[in-house]
Parts: C-alpha cells; sequence; structure tokens
C-alpha cells in the first residue's frame, strides 16, 4: 500500500476539483450578470409593450426594443408571457407579426440546433405565437427527422396542426401506434371548417380505429351537436371500443334523438357500457329505464351500481326512490349504496 | 488478528474504490439525461395537459397521524394545485390529538354513508366525512393501523385511476402533481409508476405552494443533508431510473396506476419502508408477468420538505430509512441474483444490498481500522493512512464532486455563494455526518431484526408561510 500514491491522487483530485469549482462560480456568475441584466430589459419594456399591444401606432415600443441589447430574448419572454396570460386561444394578429418580423429567422436557425430542449422550446414558441412563415421548415423537420413518434415528432405534429395545416393528420397516420390523444390533439389545434372536414372523413373511415375514437371522443368533448347522428349510429358499431367510446360522446353531448337505442346496453356483457348506459339514462333523465337501473343498482361491479345510484339522483322522485332502495332491494350492496346516495351528493372537483 | 486486520482492510479499501468508480460510472450514465431536459422550458410542456382531458384524474392521499398542528395549511396547499381533476382523501389514522375535528371545522365537514370498496383490508373505519365547500375534500376516521394501513383505507376510498400519497410535512409545487403525471400521460399508461424527486424547504422561502425564494438553511446539519441528496440523486438514482432498474422511490413523491397496487396487494403493513417495498413489490409483479409496463424517475423537483435539524430526528429518520431497507431486500430476497427477474434481479438488488444497505457495514469497518491503526497498532499506520485517505476519497471528494455536478447539470441554487458554502460544507462530511449516519445505518440494520412498524416521530416547525 502506497500512501504517497494516495496522497497525490487526493490531492490532485481536490485540485481538480477546485479549478472546477472556480470555473463553475464564473459561469454562475456570468449568467446571473446576464439574467438580471436580460430582466432590467424586461421591466423596462413592459409598459410599452402593454401600450402597443392596445394600440400599434405607439412605435415606442418598436424603438425601445431595437436598442435592447437582448432584444430576441426579451421580445420572447414578453410574448410567452403575454399569451400564457391572455391564454388567448385564437393568438393574436400583432403576437403573431411581431414575432414573424423578429423570432422567424432565429427560430428557423434554432430548428436545427442540436440541443434537444432548445428545439422543443421553439417549437412551443411558434406554436403559441402561430408562425405559420416556419411550416416549410417544420415539414421538412418532420420529413427528415421522424423515424420514431418521439416526444419530438409529437410535438411537431402539434405545432404543425396549430397552424392548421391538415397535413397533421397523415402525419400522425403513418405511425401505427400513434394513440388517440394525439389525433385529440390535432383535432383540437385546427380552425373550425378544417376540423369539421377531417372529423367527418375520420369517422367515415374504418381503417384506423385511433383516429375514429379520438374523432367521436373530440366530439363529445367539444359538443358538436352536428355530428349527433353520426354518433348514435355508432352506438351499433361491431367494435366494443367505439361503441363505448360513442357512449361517453353522449354522456357529453347531453342528447339523444333515440333513446331508445340504449336500451340494449343496460343488459351489455361489458361493465363499461352498462355504467355508461347508466349515467346517460341519468343526465338526460330517461325515467323508461328506471327500473332497469334499479335493477343495475345491484350490479356485481361497484361503478356500475355507484352510476345507476348517482342516475337515479337525477330524477325527480330520486330521493324516494332510493330511501325505498335502500331499505327494500334484495341486494346489500345495493342497499348500501342507495344508502350513500340517499343522504349525499358525492362528486369530484370539475 | 494483524493479518486478519490487514486482509479486511484490503476488502474494505477495494470496497470503496469499487463503489466510487461504480458512482461515476452511473453519473456517467444520466448525465446525458439531465443535460438533455435542463433547458426544457417546463411551464410551455406541461401547460397542454391542464386543459386536456386525456389527463386522468388523481386522487391525493394525505395519511395523517397526530398532524393537527399541519394537516389544514397541507390540505389548502393541495387545493392551489393546477390539476384538472383531482380530490382530496384524508387518512386519520387513529390520532390522539385533534386532527379529525381540525379538518371537521376548516372544511366543515359533515358525516356520510359511504359505499367503500374493500380492496385491501385495512383497520375498521369509524366514519367518512366529506367537506360541504369542497366536495371533493374527504376525510376517513380510523382505527390505528399505521401508516401504510391508512393508505391502504385511502385507496379503497378513493374514485381515481391514479393516486399520489403525499406527507403532511411536505409542500406539493403548483405544478408538482401535472409534471410527475405527464410520463404516465405521454406513455397512455405504459408507466405506472412515477418518482419525482423532493427537495428539502429548510432555508427556502415558500408560501401558498410557491417556492418564493430559493435558500440555504444555517444548520450544518441541514446542509449536509441537501449534500447528500445531491450525492444520492445524481450519482446513483438518475442513472438505474435512465434503465428502468430503480427499485426505491425513496425520498421521492410518487404518483401510482391504483389499479396495479391493488393487483400487488396495497401497502405492507410489516415494514417502515412502505413506500420502497411497494415500488420493489410492482416491479417484480412487472418481471413475473413479462409486462412491458415501467416505473419511472424525473429528475424535476416537485414536492418540497422539512428535514430534520436535530440529531435526535435525524437518527430515528435514518434508522428506520435503513430498517425499511433491509425489510424490503429481506421480503424480496428471492429476487437477489434470480436472472428470471432480470436487470432487477442482477444488478438493481446487489446495488441496493451492496452499496445502499451493506455500505455503511463496510465504512463502519473502515472507520474503525482507521481509529484502532493509528492508536492501537491494529493494523501499519501506513495501511491506517491509506484508509483514511480513501474514506475521505469517498466520504468527502465524492460528495463535493456531487455538489459540483449538480451545478454542472440542474444548478438549481442561484448563487455563487450557495455552491461554494456546499462545495466546502461537502468536504467536511468524512469527519462527522458521514460517520454519524454509519453509525445510525448500523444500528437500523440491527433495529430491522428487533422492532414492530411506527410512525415516524418529528416535530414540525411548518415549512409554509
Amino acid at each position: 500500500m502506497n500512501l504517497f500514491f494516495f496522497w497525490m491522487l487526493s490531492l490532485s483530485l481536490f485540485i481538480g476539483q477546485l479549478i472546477l469549482l472556480g470555473i463553475l462560480a464564473w459561469r454562475k456568475q456570468r449568467t446571473n450578470r446576464k439574467e438580471s441584466s436580460v430582466d432590467r430589459q424586461y421591466n423596462e419594456l413592459t409598459d410599452a409593450f402593454s401600450s402597443y399591444m392596445m394600440d400599434q401606432d405607439d412605435t415606442r415600443f418598436l424603438q425601445q426594443l431595437d436598442a435592447s441589447p437582448d432584444k430576441l430574448v426579451v421580445l420572447e419572454r414578453l410574448l410567452n408571457h403575454y399569451v400564457a396570460v391572455t391564454k388567448a386561444g385564437d393568438s393574436s394578429a400583432v403576437i403573431t407579426a411581431l414575432s414573424e418580423q423578429y423570432l422567424a429567422q432565429r427560430y428557423a436557425k434554432l430548428l436545427k440546433q442540436r440541443n434537444w430542449a432548445m428545439r422543443m422550446n421553439t417549437l412551443y414558441f411558434i406554436e403559441d405565437f402561430r408562425m405559420a412563415s416556419l411550416i416549410p421548415q417544420l415539414n421538412e423537420r418532420l420529413a427528415k427527422h421522424s423515424t420514431s413518434l418521439d416526444q419530438e415528432t409529437q410535438q411537431l405534429i402539434r405545432t404543425l396542426a396549430s397552424l392548421n395545416e391538415p397535413a397533421a393528420i397523415e402525419a400522425l397516420a403513418k405511425y401505427p401506434e400513434a394513440p388517440a390523444r394525439l389525433y385529440i390533439d390535432v383535432f383540437k389545434r385546427l380552425d373550425e371548417l378544417t376540423k369539421l372536414g377531417e372529423l367527418e372523413a375520420a369517422l367515415e373511415g374504418s381503417a384506423n380505429p385511433a383516429l375514429k375514437h379520438a374523432a367521436i371522443s373530440y366530439i363529445g368533448m367539444a359538443g358538436i351537436m352536428l355530428f349527433l347522428p353520426r354518433i348514435e349510429q355508432e352506438l351499433e358499431n361491431e367494435d366494443p371500443e367505439t361503441r363505448i367510446q360513442a357512449l361517453k360522446a353522449l354522456l357529453h353531448l347531453q342528447y339523444m334523438n333515440n333513446p331508445e337505442s340504449l336500451a340494449p346496453f343496460f343488459r351489455s356483457d361489458s361493465w363499461q357500457e352498462r355504467m355508461f348506459a347508466s349515467q346517460i339514462a341519468g343526465a338526460l333523465q330517461l325515467s323508461r329505464y328506471k327500473e332497469l337501473l334499479s335493477d343495475l343498482l345491484g350490479d356485481p361491479i361497484w361503478w356500475v351500481r355507484y352510476s345507476a345510484a348517482q342516475a337515479l339522483t337525477q330524477f325527480s322522485d330520486g330521493d324516494i326512490l332510493l330511501a325505498h332502495l335502500s331499505t327494500n332491494h334484495p341486494d346489500r350492496y345495493a342497499r348500501d349504496m342507495a344508502n350513500q346516495w340517499k343522504t349525499s351528493l358525492l362528486g369530484s372537483e370539475q | 488478528m494483524q493479518e486478519a486486520a490487514l486482509i479486511v482492510s484490503y476488502i474494505v479499501i477495494a470496497y470503496m474504490l469499487f463503489s466510487s468508480l461504480s458512482y461515476l460510472g452511473l453519473f456517467a450514465l444520466a448525465f446525458r439525461k439531465v443535460k438533455r431536459e435542463a433547458k426544457l422550458d417546463k411551464r410551455e410542456s406541461t401547460e397542454d395537459f391542464l386543459r386536456n382531458q386525456a389527463t386522468y384524474p388523481v386522487s391525493i392521499l394525505v395519511p395523517a397521524y397526530n398532524e393537527e398542528v399541519g394537516v389544514v395549511s397541507t390540505v389548502r396547499s393541495l387545493l392551489a394545485l393546477e390539476y384538472p381533476e383531482k380530490e382530496i382523501i384524508v387518512i386519520d389514522d387513529g390520532s390522539k390529538d385533534s386532527t379529525s375535528l381540525r379538518m371537521i371545522e376548516e372544511f366543515k365537514m359533515t358525516k356520510i354513508p359511504f359505499a367503500v370498496r374493500m380492496h385491501i383490508e385495512t383497520a375498521e373505519i369509524e366514519s367518512i366525512y366529506q367537506s360541504s365547500i369542497f366536495p371533493y375534500i374527504r376525510l376517513i376516521k380510523k382505527a390505528n393501523g399505521g401508516k401504510a394501513d391508512a393508505l391502504n383505507a385511502g385507496i379503497n376510498l378513493s374514485s381515481f385511476p391514479y393516486f399520489c400519497a403525499i406527507d403532511g410535512d411536505s409542500i406539493l409545487e403548483n405544478d408538482g402533481l401535472l409534471k410527475t403525471m405527464k410520463p404516465i400521460i405521454e406513455s397512455d399508461g405504459q408507466i405506472i409508476v412515477t418518482g419525482g424527486s423532493v427537495r428539502i424547504a429548510n432555508g427556502s422561502t415558500i408560501s401558498r405552494s410557491k417556492v418564493e425564494v430559493i435558500g440555504l438553511p444555517k444548520s450544518p446539519v441541514v446542509l449536509m443533508q441537501i449534500v447528500e441528496y445531491f450525492r444520492a440523486f445524481l450519482i446513483g438514482r438518475l442513472a438505474l431510473s435512465h434503465l428502468n432498474i430503480l427499485l426505491i422511490v425513496s425520498g421521492a413523491f410518487g404518483v401510482f396506476n391504483k389499479e396495479r397496487v391493488i393487483q400487488a396487494g396495497g401497502y405492507n403493513k410489516n415494514t417502515v419502508g412502505e413506500d420502497m417495498e411497494l415500488v420493489v413489490r410492482l416491479h417484480r409483479l412487472l418481471k413475473e408477468e413479462k409486462s412491458k409496463q415501467r416505473i419511472e424517475y424525473i429528475p424535476d423537483p416537485v414536492c418540497w420538505t422539512e428535514a430534520p435539524d436535530s440529531l435526535d430526528v435525524l437518527k430515528s429518520q435514518r434508522v428506520r430509512w435503513q430498517r425499511g431497507l433491509f425489510e424490503t431486500l429481506w421480503t424480496h430476497r428471492k429476487m437477489m441474483l434470480n436472472p428470471k427477474y432480470g436487470s432487477i434481479g442482477l444488478v438493481s438488488m446487489p446495488y441496493f444490498l451492496f452499496v445502499e444497505l451493506l455500505g455503511a457495514v463496510f465504512e463502519f469497518v473502515g472507520y474503525f481500522i482507521i481509529f484502532g491503526g493509528f492508536f492501537f497498532s491494529l493494523v501499519d499506520p501506513q495501511v491506517a493512512g491509506v484508509m483514511f485517505m480513501v474514506t475521505v476519497f469517498y466520504g468527502s471528494l465524492i460528495s463535493a464532486l456531487a455538489v459540483l455536478l449538480e451545478e454542472l447539470t440542474l444548478h438549481k441554487y442561484p448563487n455563487v455563494s450557495h455552491l461554494v458554502k456546499l462545495y466546502f460544507w461537502a468536504l467536511t462530511e468524512a469527519f462527522w455526518y458521514r460517520p454519524l449516519m454509519v453509525l445510525w445505518r448500523v444500528q437500523g440494520i440491527f433495529a430491522a431484526f428487533r422492532k414492530k412498524a411506527h410512525w415516524g416521530d418529528m416535530k414540525r416547525k411548518g415549512i409554509s408561510t
């Protein structure tokens, strides 16, 4: 055992660490200084920016911005903050114009950056600021980069959709594993007209189940009544998942042209179908199904019992019914459930 | 005698050198992922989930035992969480103080008859309350059964597909739940557990679930816990998670897939390390089913907790952790070096056994030899000298390196003075903090043979204003 060797090893590691510490401290100081300078510029520009957003003839902001040493970083922050605060779903034309004028070139370069996080941030900003001039670069990136449906490809597709590129759906459909969630993300971002066309096409097609499920689900979420008859048709679809999505959508739409078509679902083998049928019967107050709901209160599946009881509370005589069932239902679990619902309305934050 | 001591010395020295090298190797593995995500705008990457119906609803479980001081502020902070749909379930595990009363008064709770599904057997449920102001806050009053039992009762009452458990002394960041759920949502349920890391709140200013100013505590004991956390997290945990073999999400805030947890049998009441034991059991379940589902650890800190600043409390915490680790490894000893469990059995279990559990024993022997060599001629002073150098290298230099690596990758402490202070405190580790930890961790191993499960005791000062 050579003590000297270990001494020297430790000492040299210690000196190495001290050097690293020095470099890191220097780097930290420099970044902090830069950061506080950017903060100061941001604060100085905030008022002029607000005025400019109200009245674009007030060009003080543009002059001050041009004089700012870190104008691109500061502008990006101002725009991003504005978008986050106003939650501008239909992004303001002023934001788009400013970002196109100052940031488009920078973003075109950043999209080719090696740093993954920087590319991702750029994609988020292009989406937030609705910078349509970058569509060709995005498409190019999608064609070159996307061998798998990784986070970056997903965001590329979302960003393209936010710029109203219907090709986003085609791009997504290239990946057989693409989940319905991503198609919904695309539908959400397209503008009204394009969206309706794409939803129609998705409902007609049957080759891509995820796309179809996403369309049905989105129609429910967004409450697009126009498609109600199509959704009701899907109740007869052979694919169980499509039927469940259709039931879920009807629950959201809160309306049915033909409530009779709900009847078979109360006796379905699938507990999810029984559950949704119960929920719809309650939400639409379909009193013809009261008896079936009373039966389902004794269903072997807890969620079905829960939904049936909840549905019964929706009827004007629900409290009387539940009080009766809480003592007279032949099933013990049904009596428990009726008991729970008769006294309280249980909910979760919506 | 001297010869035996010499052999033991060589073994300990080899062990420490080998562990140090494996630490560095693991860090190199984790470095890319941390560096890759360091510049990502976290706000941008999660804001979409806030208004998204694909964001699964989550039940938040708050097990409480004699938490009358903190329970209301914990629940208040949870109310402020940014998340589309959640419910909060406080489980009063037979507290002797007025934990339940505080909840009932503050949130105007009334008793409700609730048809609880008994997925997992628990101690008797006395009553269930619901808030009339926020109907999604509920309280279970039950007979005492330990923390694991309380959590199981919470699982039984919860109505959502995912749950997370949070201690009364922790504050979740506003977007913490969203950040932790992100991998689950993005994997469409293929990830069944995510753990986000916990940071030490002492020294920072937190108000209304938001960290206003990040700072360092004055107490050296707490400072050292921060260094220790860097070391465990950056060197080790992250790399193991990257390889999908992270066994233990201890010291982390986690979200769990409820169905999987119920399938695995819920939390184990017979261990003090119920959270780590559950993660190991879930890994085991996945391996036995040959499932492709995963468990993931995210580098982002999402939760702040109050670290003990008294040696007594720290001691009982460490003894408990070590005991939990021992019990977990013992319960699942069948997985150790068993090729059936793949890399979990072949790499992860041995890592936790030799580095995290038995490391303390090796180091204890090391300190013994240094002492014995210098003062009682137990070994050649030259050997004792080498042992001393290696101990300083293993204890102090590696920890100091962890501080530097944190600055290189995450740099979460804002000032240069923070960096310098942490670095120099880290250098002192081998001389006072580490010997104490080593001693307590060895005691923890012994305690595993003796004691029964109980709630950890800590005097709360409160971390939020």
